[in-house]
Formats: structure tokens, sequence, C-alpha cells
């Protein structure tokens, strides 16, 4: 028996020539590595268990040097410190090959944890995207402080899609997305992705990785029996990750699984049931015409509810642009990868999403936001309380030339204090991590004043009413103009500059 | 739709010599085996647990119970008794095939159970024990772990259960308490990895553990 006697700290000098620290002392384990901490608590080494794979090294040192500073020293590089937790050097000790990692941010160790006084004892562990992304856990065990709202989860997908964009465009996969492998914290709509050193990178060894249940792309877990140097076995690539990516979504912005429904399809041998139901057989759950995999409501937990039942709270509550992707991810794009959307996708029409938002007017509505359904009796699909009143909903058309608007298949949901960004007025400013500070500063806000909507100009030099092509009225900075059904407004004059068709909901 | 259950059975040795500091050990390490599945979002969507004890007689001491639900009584023991393990054993199969759920046309049924044995001693009805080895077999377990503790302990009848025997040299606290870390790792990664793999891969042990091949 080991007596208790205080862990040696071990120096080391890491790959990039740096000085690291460990507290001899395991503090976790992960699939394959166990993580120690340094002194500092700045940064983590976590070291692969046993003898490493042939190749191991050397893709951990293209991982942390070349694909890193292409990464972080490239425009928007500050922006992806808040997104990654990418490893920063390679150390070996006894045998053992480790990566150095910057420790995780506050923000996603729980600051209050579960209900009832934290009953779990979860305070101050991290925050595993499992305990948010299932109906159960959030309703029973996770303090309401901790879930955030729906407009924080539409948030927090944003930078999953964005991170996972990024990585695809410098040619790398993941390989293991899931939501053990990205941190998010729903309460300020953050995400943070992890384990970054199973990274598939082009022309080195393959890592050896599974991949998470839930998450495995059909095609790989019906080829897992193959060995891996068969021509026929489908190993983690970028179209798995597109896979596993729009999993992630769907359970972050719905809490349930898209493909977990009821059909078995073994009587006997669950685990077999699995691989199918996974693999060969995989089904979408809200498949229009096949609903042999449909969840039945009468099976349900009322902790799951109603999150669960999909004919209460379908995909389509996420509103045209997501389902859109939803349906060619999980119809078209199931069981044939070229067909599954982009992280590009994905960012992009979770980005335009944030537009489509309204708050719901019933204060004690735990999700507080939701997408305006496009109908002229729109309701909170998540609490069901309707909205009344007067709704602007401004559609963005561009030009493509002179005087020539097209529409964008972009509409912007107004409420009060909502706000007018350049990307609004604009086509050529997207809301990615290539923003300026200066292009992050609203140009306009709209607000509800004595029964009627205003737009407040506060930096579109070019703000023209133009519904009266014969009577165009310049709107100068720091004065308003009142919506009305119809409406045609130009934001820049531009190329590429927006014009906006005012259309008056009455509800 | 119905989540799937994992149903973990614990069968722990009750025998006279398991009384004093080895029976309080065992209480202090199932609790902290609780508390920290409880921190596992996996395990809670999905484990269940069922405790039975064994001397002369075999008793279960807590059903099968959601995870989030468990309230574990105190486990005691007589100061005398002999180590039935064929007889528990035959009692465990047998609470499998009424508890765990199968998948009928329309409803999923449970993850194949796992089993935890623990025992100091050697099986004191031998026959019963070799008769009921080939029913364990049956049961269709996903991983066996059999536990042997302390000197007195027989590594070699539980091979005949399973591949995944341990040998603790002593019987204090700590040593149980990283046999029960290695438990919850396991159980923990079952309801993590389940679907994953055809077989459940296990965890390293701690170090204080021996593995017997």
């Amino acid at each position: 028996m080991a007596t208790a006697t205080k862990p040696k700290t071990i120096k080391l000098t890491a790959s990039d020539g740096s000085a690291i620290e460990f507290i001899d002392e395991i503090k976790a384990s992960g699939g394959m590595k166990d993580v120690y901490f340094s002194p500092s608590k700045k940064y983590v080494v976590a070291f692969f268990r046993g003898k490493p794979p042939i190749g191991l090294k050397d893709r951990l040192l293209v991982i942390t040097d070349s694909y890193r500073t292409r990464i972080f020293e490239n425009v928007g590089g500050d922006y992806w410190k808040n997104v990654y937790c990418w490893p920063t050097s390679v150390v070996e000790h006894d045998g053992r090959i480790g990566v150095v990692v910057p420790f995780y941010d506050q923000p996603f160790f729980f600051m209050h944890g579960s209900r009832n006084n934290d009953m779990l004892g979860i305070k101050g562990h991290e925050k595993q995207g499992k305990w948010f992304a299932s109906a159960n856990n959030r309703a029973k065990f996770i303090d309401p402080r901790e879930l955030g709202d729906w407009s924080k989860h539409l948030r927090l997908c944003i930078q999953i899609s964005r991170a996972v964009r990024r990585m695809h465009s410098a040619g790398l996969a993941h390989s293991d997305l899931s939501y053990k492998n990205v941190l998010v914290d729903p309460s300020t709509g953050r995400a943070c992705l992890i384990d970054i050193d199973g990274l598939v990178v082009p022309g080195k060894y393959p890592p050896e990785v599974v991949g998470t249940p839930d998450f495995i792309a059909p095609e790989c877990v019906m080829t897992t029996h193959l060995n891996k140097d068969d021509p026929n076995r489908k190993l983690p690539c970028i179209a798995t990750d597109q896979h596993a990516l729009a999993i992630l979504v769907y359970m972050y912005l719905l809490y349930r699984h898209p493909l977990r429904g009821d059909k078995v399809h073994d009587l006997n041998d669950p685990q077999k049931d699995e691989e199918i139901s996974m693999g060969a057989k995989a089904l979408f759950v809200e498949h229009p015409l096949d609903k042999a995999n449909s969840i039945k409501a009468a099976n349900l937990k009322p902790s799951e509810l109603p999150w669960k039942d999909t004919a209460k709270i379908p995909f389509t509550v996420t509103g045209p642009y997501l389902s859109a992707l939803f349906r060619r991810a999980f119809i078209d794009g199931l069981h044939n990868p070229s067909a599954r959307p982009t992280a590009n996708d994905w960012e992009t029409a979770l980005v335009k999403t944030v537009d489509l938002i309204q708050p719901c007017s019933n204060t004690a509505c735990e999700q507080e936001w939701f997408v305006f359904d496009n109908t002229t009796q729109p309701a909170c699909p998540f609490c069901g309380t309707p909205f009344h009143g007067k709704l602007p909903v401004l559609n963005l058309y561009s030009s493509q030339r002179a005087g020539n608007f097209r529409p964008d298949n972009h509409r912007l949901m107004v409420y009060s204090n909502q706000s007018l960004f350049l990307w609004h007025a604009k086509l050529s400013v997207v809301p990615n991590e290539k923003i300026t500070e200066e292009q992050k500063k609203r140009v306009g806000y709209f607000v509800f004043h004595g029964n009627k909507w205003y737009l407040v100009n506060e930096n579109l030099p070019d703000l023209i009413d133009m519904t009266d092509n014969d009577n165009r009225v310049s709107i100068p900075l720091s004065d308003k103009v009142e919506l009305k059904d119809g409406q045609k407004l130009l934001l820049s004059k531009e190329a590429g500059g927006r014009l906006v068709i005012v259309q008056m909901v009455d509800a | 739709m119905n989540t799937r259950r994992l149903p973990v059975y614990l069968l722990l040795d009750t025998s006279g010599s398991m009384n004093g500091e080895p029976i309080q050990s065992v209480n202090v390490g199932l609790k902290s085996m609780l508390s920290s599945l409880r921190q596992s979002p996996y395990a809670l969507e999905s484990v269940h647990i069922a405790v039975t004890t064994f001397n002369s007689l075999v008793e279960d001491v807590m059903p099968l119970t959601a995870l989030e639900m468990v309230n574990l009584p105190e486990i005691v023991c007589p100061k005398s008794g002999a180590t039935n393990l064929g007889a528990a054993l035959e009692h465990v199969c047998e609470r499998v095939r009424k508890e765990v759920k199968k998948s009928t046309a329309d409803t999923k049924g449970d993850w194949r159970p796992l089993l935890f044995i623990m025992t100091d001693g050697k099986p004191s009805d031998t026959l019963a024990f070799t008769e009921v080895i080939p029913v364990v077999k049956a049961c269709n377990f996903a991983t066996i772990v059999a536990c042997a503790a302390g000197p007195k302990s027989d590594p070699t009848s539980l091979h005949k259960l399973t591949d995944n025997v341990v040998h603790l040299d002593t019987m204090d606290s700590a040593t149980f308490s990283g046999f029960f870390e290695w438990v919850t790792a396991t159980v923990n990664s079952g309801s993590m990895s389940m679907g994953a793999t055809t077989s459940l891969t296990l965890p390293p042990p701690p170090p204080e553990v021996n593995i017997v091949l």
C-alpha cells in the first residue's frame, strides 16, 4: 500500500523549448490520457497512457506547432483562444508522450452546480455538455442558474460551428466531436473545443479514436468490425465531423438525440440493436415519411417532456435556415456523407437565426426566446404563450448591381431595444472572428413608443426612406423613423448595401 | 422513448471474517462510489444498482434502483458465517432473469448488466459454486469483475467466473476505496461507452490492486 507522501513536482523541457512543470499526481483520467496539474494552474499536462502508438509524436508536433501558429497567428487569432483549448507543446517523460494544454477558462466550471444546494456535489466540476444536452438532466439535476436561455444555446452553437469550420478549412478533422469534448457554458453562451490532440492531420498517421457513442457517423459504426487497414473501413474525417456537429447542434437546441427513437432492430442483443440503429439502419426520429423510428410520447418520463415529444416541439421550431440543414444532415446526408451540411453552413444558418428570435412575453418561460414562426399568430413553442401586438419584420435585400436589389433569404425580427448592426446594413460585413471592434458597434436600434415602432439611426449615414420613390426622405444620425408596413429603407449606398422592406404583423 | 437502463449488480461477502474494519471499509467505499457516480451525467441517465450480500444466507440489501434514488442501507455482517458464494450467484442470476428488461417489438430493453463480486474467502458451497458457473455465463453479463480481498481469498476459483479478477493484498480502507474507485470508473465508462464497442474495456486499476493473470 502506498503511503501518503506529498507528490513530487517534475520539471521538463517541452518540444518548443519552454520549461514545463507538473505535479506527479493524476488529477483526471480520460479515455486515453492521464491529466496532471502544473503548480501555477495555468496549464495541465496530459500524458497518453502506455506505449505511444506509431506516429503519435509526429502528429502532436504538427498540431502544436505549424497548425497552431497557422490558426492563432492569423486574422482573428485572439478569437480562437476562447473557442479552443489547443495544446501548446509536446513533452516526454518516463517513456510516455504528453501534451501541454491551457487550463480551461473559469466559466466552464460549475458555479452553482446541481439543484437543492448542489445535491450532487458538482460545483467546481467541468461543464460537460451532456448535462445540458439532456432534457432529463436539465429538469431534474442542474441548477436553473446554470441552464441559460435558448438564445444562449444558439450562441454556443455558433461558437462550436465556427471552431469546427476553422479546423476544417485548415484541412484538419477533430475526429471525436461530442459533448464530452466540447465544454459549454449556457449561462453566458460560450463553448470551447477540448481534446484537440486527436486531430486527423493530412498526411500523418491517423489517431486511434473510436469516437463517442451518439456522435459516430453511421458509415463508421457499420465498419468498426473491419481492420483499420481495410480499405472499406471508414475512419474519422471531415465528413464524420459534419455528422457529429449536426448532432451537437440538434441536441443543444432541442435537448434530445435525433436518431434515438423507439425502433427496435434486435430483440435479444442490445449491443447489436445499438449498432444497427446508429449504423446501417440509422433513421431520423422526425423523418417526415418514414415514421418507423419516431419517439413514442407514451413511453416518456415526465422529466423528458416536452422536449422528447417531437409533435410538441418539432425540429422546425429552430426556424427555416436550421430546419433546412437538419433535413440535409439527417435525411439526405445521414447515409450520404457528401450531402451533409458543412460547419460553415451551420455557422451561417445559426447567425441568421439569431435575427429571427423574439423574447417570450411570459416572464416565467424557461427558454425566454423563440424563433418567430412566420405566421400571423405567433406563439412561443416552448411555453405556448402567444405573442400579442404589432411585430415588425424586416426583409433584407442587397444590391448586386447599382439599383437592383435581390432578396437575401434573411429576415430580422424586431423587438424593443433590438440592435441593428453593420452586418445587417452591408452584405460585405460578416459577423465572425474577422470582425473589427469598430464593426461590432451597433448602428441603430428599435424601440416601441406610443404604440409605434421606431428605428433610431445611430450610425447609418446613408439611411433613406425610399417608400415613395418621388419623395425620398433622408434620416440623419440620431434621428428616428417610424416603421410601417410596406416601407422601404435603404441602409447603405455601397455595393452590397442593404435595402429593408418592412412587414408589419398584427397579432 | 425509453432510455436503456444499465443494471449493475453488486454481490458482497458478509461472512464472519469481514466483520470489523473490512465491512466498515466496504460501506465507506460504497458511499463514495455512489456519490461519484452521481457526478456523471451519463451514469445518472442509465445506471441502476442492486446490492446483494451473502454469508450463510443470501440477502437482497437493495433492489435494482435508479442511481438518483439510491439510499444505501448500512451493510452489517454477523460475527460468524460461511461464504456461500454459489448460492449467492444462483440468486443473482435469478434476479437478472426477472429484472433485466428484454427488448420488445416497440420498447428498448436494458443494456447487458454488469456484475461485481467481492469476497475475502473461498466458496464454502463448492458444489453449488461449480454448478452455477454455466448459469452465470448464460446470464450474458457485459462484464464480470471479481475482487479477491485479503490473504485468505481465493482468486483461482473466481477465475472460473471471469478473466477480470483483482486481488487486494490487504483489507484496509485505502485498499477498498481504491477498489471502489475502480468499480466507479468501470461503471462510468460503461454508462458512457455502451454502444461503442462490442466488449467493455476496463479502465486501468488503481495501483493498490493487483490484477490476477
